[in-house]
């Protein structure tokens, strides 16, 4: 293994890329066009194959055809891997079984730092192996992951 | 000639096959009068149902169809109440006594009837349902605050099955009201219609020949909200009618839709309707309903029943 990188992660603001992508003041992130526009626009300045840090704080109802254009396409087609925070149990519930279906993961960040995987439960370690080996997130003695840069 | 379809006098899921039937034998070229005048009493399924009738018996036959209005003052002030008639008057030539009364802001009707026909419309729908629903949903249904989301996701859901499929507008109403009838509870309904293409000519290209000599209306409404397929092949299709089914298991709660000849439900423990009916009238486009009922509670039904 090589030396350890130094990486700037991207934080994404959902809520702002609402405000951008979609005429009119919407908080929720509904309607596959929506999403799609979404996504376009973070796709736009995300290098692919990246760890990125997405932040759900300030939307409101997240549905399923969203979690899927943003969230599921993201991690199919262009991040190595997506750590969620600011999700409500809403956006949870909207979320793990697009993922699940799919056969895919992310790592979300709980209230109290800790990381875990969401959606899918076989790629999940792997992602936060991925994050504790370039030094972004480490064990604590209780066991759980936190971040350490991001 | 003017052909007459009479609109049953209690108007809702149950009887619209009995609607679907006198609309079915219409011809092309016939002007349809649709005879509402002895209605006494109309679910927001019948509502949406009878505007989809509307819109495709324009489409049909060239003429603005006829409609005769409730002739109970209450029923009529009711209809206009739930936002019927500021659709129906771009669609019907209306005769009978309308009272001019906006559609209304502090009752039951939690969603007035509201066209869909892109999703800016499901956006201003699922924002305006978070605003009005939060408390009658946790209040007097019992559902846990959280459920609000959910109840939004089933409703964007359900909105962009038109946007994304119909092929051509619809309309969405959402109420509450007491079902002292079937359940003695209250319920919360969601009714969803258009006069679009419907399941059947919206998935064929991609599941016909996959179900051969079975295909037909009974088989694309098995294959979307039973198997989750979408007519787009982009693998992560077909996430709203399961997200629909995954809620409404949670909260008891009921799916149907109609959709040509045929009608499917996903039927809770407290209902007697049948999963699958096929060979039924044949109605345009596609009719979803659900049914979320009043949670229950340890001293009986939910925190509105004392």
């Amino acid at each position: 293994m090589g030396g350890v990188e130094e990486v700037m992660i991207p934080h994404i603001n959902v809520h702002a890329i609402l405000q951008q992508s979609v005429a009119g003041f919407y908080a929720d992130l509904v309607t596959r066009p929506t999403g799609r526009a979404v996504r376009e626009n973070i796709e736009r300045d995300l290098p692919t194959g990246t760890i990125a840090v997405m932040d759900f704080t300030g939307v409101g109802c997240l549905d399923y055809s969203c979690a899927d254009e943003i969230v599921a396409k993201l991690v199919r087609d262009k991040v190595k891997v997506l750590l969620l925070r600011g999700l409500t149990e809403a956006h949870r519930e909207a979320i793990e079984p697009v993922l699940a279906g799919a056969g895919l993961a992310v790592l979300c960040e709980r209230s109290d730092g800790a990381l875990e995987g969401l959606g899918a439960s076989e790629p999940a370690p792997a992602l936060l192996d991925e994050l504790v080996e370039r030094r972004l997130a480490a064990r604590n003695p209780g066991g759980t992951i936190r971040l350490t840069a991001a | 000639m003017t052909r007459l379809v009479e609109v049953p006098t209690s108007f809702d899921d149950r009887s619209f096959d009995q609607f679907a039937a006198a609309y079915a034998q219409a011809i092309d070229g016939e002007r349809l009068l649709f005879d509402a005048h002895a209605a006494e009493w109309a679910s927001p399924y019948g509502l949406v149902g009878l505007l989809a009738a509307g819109e495709a018996a324009t489409r049909k036959g060239g003429e603005r169809p006829l409609l005769t209005a409730p002739a109970n003052p209450d029923v009529v002030s009711y209809w206009a109440r739930a936002g019927f008639f500021r659709e129906a008057g771009d669609l019907f030539e209306v005769h009978g006594k309308v009272p001019k009364l906006k559609p209304a802001v502090e009752s039951d009707v939690l969603l007035p009837v509201t066209p869909v026909r892109a999703a800016e419309d499901v956006h201003a729908v699922v924002s305006t349902i978070q605003q009005r629903a939060s408390a009658i949903l946790s209040s007097e249904l019992g559902l846990d605050p959280k459920a609000t989301m959910g109840f939004a996701m089933a409703l964007s859901e359900s909105c962009q099955n038109i946007v994304e499929h119909a092929g051509t507008g619809g309309w969405v109403a959402v109420q509450a009201y007491n079902w002292r009838r079937r359940l003695s509870r209250r319920v919360v309904v969601i009714a969803v219609a258009d006069a679009g293409i419907g399941f059947r000519h919206s998935l064929e290209p991609t599941q016909a020949k996959r179900f051969g000599e079975r295909w037909g209306d009974a088989a694309a409404l098995e294959a979307a909200l039973i198997q989750g397929v979408s007519r787009f092949r982009d693998p992560g299709r077909g996430q709203g009618l399961a997200g629909i089914r995954r809620y409404l298991a949670r909260w008891e709660g009921k799916v149907a839709i109609r959709s040509g000849t045929a009608r499917i439900a996903i039927v809770p423990g407290w209902d007697d309707d049948v999963p699958l009916k096929d060979g039924l009238p044949a109605f345009p486009g596609s009719q979803v309903l659900l049914i979320i009922p009043e949670q229950a509670s340890e001293k009986g039904w939910g925190a509105s029943k004392k």
